[in-house]
């Protein structure tokens, strides 16, 4: 035994040698997994239209991906979880009504515009599947803006179903006891609000699931608190004077947009300090485009103009030197 | 009762441990090997001039090499005769020369005498008697401890901090030295407090080792203290807290600049097999002839800690601990974070060596590595509050020049942020490449 081991050779990788549990594509599916309640709610909420929408989605950006990656003859890199995650995300922002062909455009755009355009997974600057949804507001304004429905009872709603608003289209359009009209269908409006039990995006609509899902990843210790803290704070200083703070903070896409967009590793800010700000303006805006601008919801657009901020956020705000040459402490 | 752990300020990482290994296996001494390789570098300094001649019988012991310049010499580690000569595999500079002692099998040792006066030796005696024993630090760094002990002028030293922190997964041998030799550590201490001229004396020990906490402060009440207070300090598990200039700011609060060493900040680091040893070359003028090695990892059959003759042979090393388990795929020198791969066993143990670490499985880096996901989990780990991410996109780029604003120099390759790295990336080779290129051409242009 000692001739043959003692001058056998063993692999030499510089140190060090040991490395921690954790990969790209497991962060990735743990995003994927915490996704998951609140979309499956969503098609138990919507019924066979939301389903659609998501499976459309999702084909849409692995489609993407794998030709861009087949095109440039790169590795496929389907497994990571990464354009999946687009597709997930890109889905849960969507009316339920849209059609299968616009949700499957805008998951091949999210990918091919939002991300491989800027070089692939972790060199684009915006968040891909906005990117995505920002295309589908231009291409289907329509269907982007009309496509709600009431929650149905599972499988029962039919396809044709009536168009409802948002509850934030309502307050918009009609005041505050308007939108909480629009989301009483079921009894209490702010219950309905918790729960998901009202009209809006697949994803969007059960704050309570997407905070489940949050909670997950934060105990996985994938998430932090600190920018959908600061979204929410930017949201309720600019929104205050309106008194309709509490309908802001849960009438809307902020919840998912908040822990799950504006939260991706790439197009985030590194260092807290840098989060907070980003967070702040990523709040700031959707509360100011939702109250004085064109759309009832804001967080999309408020997201991707922050995006572009993040580059000089990194360089702004750098983490803390413990010590620096030659200045003893 | 609640203890406050001490710990450093910023980043880190808590990788598993596998101390259980061999934490609770005492220190076992190895019979003499039949033949030593002793090279003439085993550590940081001109290699040593060897005194000794072919076929010359020497004795444990006898010194074989002398002092060159600001090194220190070498000693025969077990009795023989003297080899010609040779190159030989060495673990971390390729190959170098070595003196060869074939043994006889004897263990000839040269006679030892009790000096009692060795507590108040005249401190230049005191620092030869430590040179001449041929002393560098244990804890892998082999810096040879009289040029340790011996301040730069005008430095203001008030506090010796002894490194038990062992932080790098596996090791135990700096726990089971405390273990079993507290009063050794202790006295070794003192008389190392008394060389520069301090009167505090602080161990910093993990937590994970808090078994040894207890024969300490009773060694530390036993032994003579000469007015030099002795005060054991548990810390956090956190590596890297057993880097010099995390474990002073852990114990003190004080940070050591950048590329300047603790003495920046009135604090020598020495570690705690060192302390043992300066009794040995104080009190008997015995040399430094051998040292432990935590043997250990999923590679071994039964994982030890040993108390080998330098020189020794790592594959007689993992003989004694049951051989080479068929599939390990990895030998390290030293802890797995911060310690060497090597390509074979037919190596010797040298002064600065406290572990070997054989694994089976895949390295980190044989599955490849995917782009910057820009997570941050490096720039959280940099215990230097480093940006390793900025780094390595620049050097990927090829624009390791442009590193330099975010730390690449002042990087001490602790490996935390290659840890931590979720896409793979070797970040610490990164950091490496930014700090060679930026620091070739500040050399250019200070030459042109």
């Amino acid at each position: 035994m000692s001739e043959t081991t003692a001058t056998r050779p063993f692999i030499v990788e510089p140190g060090p040698h040991v490395h921690v549990e954790e990969s790209t594509a497991r962060i990735m599916w743990w995003v994927n997994g915490s996704l998951a309640p609140a979309a499956i709610w969503g098609v138990f909420v919507f019924g066979l239209p939301a389903l659609i929408v998501l499976v459309s989605s999702i084909a849409g950006a692995l489609g993407g991906e794998a030709l861009a990656q087949r095109l440039l003859k790169r590795r496929l890199t389907l497994a990571d979880g990464s354009a999946f995650c687009t597709g997930l995300l890109l889905a849960m922002t969507l009316p339920p009504r849209l059609p299968w062909y616009a949700a499957l455009l805008g998951g091949l755009f999210a990918i091919l515009f939002g991300k491989m355009i800027f070089g692939g997974l972790g060199f684009n600057l915006f968040n891909p599947a906005l990117v995505g949804r920002a295309f589908l507001m231009a291409s289907f304004p329509l269907a982007m803006t009309a496509g709600w429905m009431a929650p149905q009872p599972w499988f029962r709603a039919p396809l044709d179903a009536a168009t409802t608003p948002t509850p934030l289209a309502a307050l918009r359009e009609h005041g505050l006891g308007a939108a909480l009209a629009a989301a009483s269908a079921h009894g209490s409006p702010w219950l309905a609000l918790l729960l998901g039990l009202r009209p809006g995006s697949i994803g969007e609509v059960s704050v309570l699931l997407v905070a489940l899902g949050a909670a997950v990843l934060l105990a996985r210790g994938i998430l932090r608190l600190t920018i959908p803290l600061a979204v929410f704070a930017g949201v309720a200083l600019v929104t205050l004077p309106s008194g309709t703070v509490a309908l802001q903070l849960t009438g809307g896409g902020l919840w998912l947009g908040a822990f799950f967009m504006a939260t991706d590793y790439v197009t985030s800010p590194n260092t807290r300090n840098g989060q907070i700000v980003f967070g702040l303006v990523i709040g700031m805006l959707t509360a100011v485009i939702r109250l004085y601008g064109g759309y009832p919801e804001g967080i999309c657009y408020a997201i991707l103009l922050a995006n572009t901020l993040v580059p000089a956020l990194n360089l702004w705000f750098r983490p803390r030197r413990v010590a620096l040459a030659g200045a003893p402490s | 009762m609640t203890v406050t752990l001490h710990t450093f300020s910023k980043g880190g990482i808590h990788p598993a441990t596998h101390k259980d290994l061999t934490a609770s296996a005492p220190i076992e001494t190895l019979p003499p090997p039949s033949e030593v390789w002793l090279p003439l570098s085993q550590h940081i300094g001109e290699p040593s001039v060897p005194c000794v001649a072919k076929n010359d019988l020497v004795v444990r012991g006898q010194k074989i090499a002398e002092a060159a310049g600001s090194g220190v010499p070498i000693h025969a580690s077990i009795s023989g005769k003297v080899r010609p000569l040779d190159k030989r595999p060495h673990p971390t500079l390729v190959s170098a020369p070595c003196i060869i002692i074939a043994g006889d099998g004897q263990r000839t040792e040269r006679e030892w005498t009790d000096d009692p006066a060795w507590r108040e030796l005249p401190r230049e005696e005191a620092i030869a008697r430590i040179r001449d024993a041929g002393l560098v630090g244990l804890g892998g760094a082999a810096f040879p401890t009289w040029r340790k002990l011996t301040l730069p002028p005008g430095a203001k030293v008030d506090t010796l901090v002894i490194n038990g922190a062992e932080c790098e997964p596996y090791l135990t041998s700096d726990f089971r030295t405390m273990l079993e030799q507290p009063l050794e550590v202790v006295e070794g201490s003192i008389a190392m407090a008394r060389l520069t001229g301090v009167k505090r004396v602080m161990l910093g020990i993990e937590i994970d080792k808090s078994a040894a906490i207890a024969p300490l402060e009773a060694a530390a009440r036993e032994a003579r203290t000469d007015g030099i207070t002795f005060e054991v300090v548990p810390c956090e598990v956190r590596y890297p807290q057993g880097a010099e200039k995390q474990l002073v700011e852990s114990l003190l609060g004080r940070k050591v600049p950048a590329r300047a060493l603790p003495s920046a900040v009135g604090v020598v680091v020495q570690n705690v097999a060192t302390a043992v040893a300066v009794v040995d070359a104080l009190r008997w003028r015995k040399p430094l002839m051998d040292r432990v090695v935590t043997v250990t990892g999923d590679g071994v059959p039964h994982p030890k800690n040993l108390r080998v003759p330098l020189g020794t042979l790592l594959s007689a090393l993992v003989q004694a601990c049951g051989g080479v388990s068929p599939d390990v795929t990895r030998v390290i020198a030293g802890g797995p974070m911060m310690g060497r791969a090597l390509p074979r066993l037919d190596l010797p143990v040298v002064k600065g060596l406290n572990g070997l670490v054989l694994l089976k499985g895949r390295g980190p880096l044989e599955d490849g590595n995917g782009p910057c996901i820009s997570c941050a989990r490096c720039v959280d780990a940099c215990p230097l509050g480093l940006e390793p991410d900025q780094v390595s996109i620049r050097v990927e780029a090829g624009k390791s020049l442009e590193s330099g604003p975010f730390g690449a120099l002042e990087c001490y390759e602790c490996g935390s942020c290659s840890y931590v790295c979720p896409s793979g990336r070797p970040l610490l080779q990164f950091m490496q490449v930014a700090k060679a290129t930026v620091r070739r051409a500040g050399e250019l242009r200070i030459a042109t």
